[in-house]
């Protein structure tokens, strides 16, 4: 069946799963690739796959037609995804680094974590490049680092306050640019 | 940019199982609140009375169906409650009772008489089917009337479907926008003409077997997997048929051919054609 994007979000709305099944097969290998781009090509761009799809599907309101093609819709919510994903793993390891220099010392990481660390956070370590310096320097403190908001202040020199806001600031411009490129066409 | 690196074995039915996990196929989004048939009929005969009385008096002359004007429609629709009610009561003289025939004094009943009347008569009428209706617990309890033979439940839909399809007979012959139930309504009027397509199959005389994928769109729509039974053919016979859900209840009501409907085929484009001409039989004047 033919269709335009109009007709398959109406399908979607109407729980019709032959369109959801038209849906992947047009786009599946277009919202893969665009996972794959931010996360590298391991499992974790078959979950953002997985994320947007049920997302489509748990939701087909989402979508509005009127507001451009189910294609665009897809690759940005993927690429959105793929970020929220390394955002959460970036965090996820500097937790885990924190922990392991309080606790064990400095253990080194799983070749499997070292090889989803440097895929997954390309992206974004690109973007930390492009901050000012001063913001640059919160900002692996308190992700890399792990450091508190206290400890920045101590370990930059400058009072907890300012601290904040810095960093405040330095996640704002790093957010402003990984949604620029977020935005790139497909 | 993206990469056009080739998917994963087996992501496809990954996908498409934890969507069907979030989101049983078939349900519609966003869900309806489900309503009992009492409810859409009440609600039907609610709509049909607030049309009426908007109506003026040169409004209750005109030409609605058959050689009824406004007011012989409600007539009309003045005997089939009061056959409703015999139905209600176990009468069985109005089972078989032609739908047209049984009604037909109540609707000459009219002339001469002042619309308010009329409209006071027929109100009075469905009030009466509503206190007979607030006493009875089975829906599931098989009734006949006109015809008909089927639970209380689906004859209380079939009857919102009648009050809506004369209240759109009566807005078109006024100049007026016809009117669309409200989705609660319009979820169990289509799910009930979804099902009953099956019957109208049958009594159509179609006689290949096959298996009907039936999408109505737009709000009280869905989605419905339909097995028509019949001569069994070599391999699966598929038929995927798309359309507006208010659309296919006016097909099912006999008010719009499947020439009229957009339509959306995938399968024998005859046999569809076969179907919806089937569908539209469902309806009672």
């Amino acid at each position: 069946m033919g269709g335009t994007d109009e007709l398959l979000a109406a399908r979607l709305a109407a729980g019709d799963d032959y369109a959801l099944a038209e849906v992947f097969d047009r786009f599946g290998t277009v919202v893969y690739g665009a996972a794959v781009c931010i996360v590298g090509d391991g499992n974790s761009a078959q979950d953002v796959v997985q994320d947007v799809f049920v997302e489509l599907w748990s939701h087909p309101d989402r979508y509005d037609p009127a507001a451009g093609s189910l294609r665009t819709y897809l690759t940005l919510r993927a690429r959105h995804r793929a970020v929220d994903t390394v955002r959460s793993e970036l965090r996820r390891v500097a937790r885990h680094e924190r922990h392991y220099r309080l606790t064990v010392g400095d253990e080194p990481r799983s070749p499997g974590e070292e090889v989803l660390t440097a895929d997954m956070a390309s992206t974004v370590r690109a973007a930390i490049e492009q901050l000012p310096a001063a913001q640059r320097q919160v900002v692996e403190l308190a992700y890399f680092e792990g450091l508190t908001y206290r400890e920045v202040a101590l370990a930059v020199g400058i009072p907890e306050g300012t601290a904040k806001s810095r960093l405040r600031l330095a996640l704002a411009k790093l957010e402003t640019v990984l949604d620029r490129q977020l935005l790139e066409p497909p | 940019m993206t990469t056009s690196a080739p998917l994963p074995a087996g992501l496809r039915a990954r996908v498409l199982d934890a969507s069907r996990q979030a989101r049983p196929a078939g349900r519609p989004f966003p869900e309806v609140p489900a309503i009992s048939p009492v409810e859409a009929f009440s609600r039907a005969a609610e709509a049909l009375y607030q049309t009426l009385g908007a109506l003026d008096a040169a409004g209750w002359r005109r030409p609605a169906i058959r050689d009824l004007d406004v007011q012989g429609l409600v007539g009309h629709l003045i005997g089939v409650e009061d056959d409703m009610r015999r139905c209600l009561a176990g009468d069985p003289a109005v089972a078989q009772a032609d739908h047209v025939a049984s009604t037909r004094a109540a609707a000459d009943r009219q002339a001469g008489r002042g619309p308010e009347e009329t409209l006071d008569e027929w109100h009075h009428a469905v009030g009466r089917t509503l206190d007979q209706l607030a006493g009875v617990d089975d829906l599931e309890a098989i009734v006949a009337l006109h015809g008909m033979r089927l639970p209380l439940r689906a004859l209380l839909i079939a009857r919102a479907f009648e009050l809506w399809t004369h209240e759109n007979d009566i807005r078109l012959t006024s100049g007026l926008e016809l009117a669309v139930p409200e989705p609660a309504t319009l979820h169990l009027m289509t799910a009930l003409a979804a099902n009953l397509l099956p019957h109208a199959a049958r009594s159509a005389g179609m006689r290949q077997a096959a298996q009907v994928h039936l999408v109505l769109t737009g709000p009280g729509g869905g989605t419905w997997d339909v097995e028509l039974d019949g001569m069994p053919v070599p391999g699966p016979v598929q038929l995927s048929i798309v359309t507006d859900a208010v659309g296919f209840c006016r097909l099912a009501a006999n008010r719009l051919t499947p020439d009229e409907l957009e339509l959306h085929v995938t399968g024998d484009r005859d046999q569809a054609a076969e179907l919806l001409a089937a569908a539209s039989t469902l309806a009672l004047d």
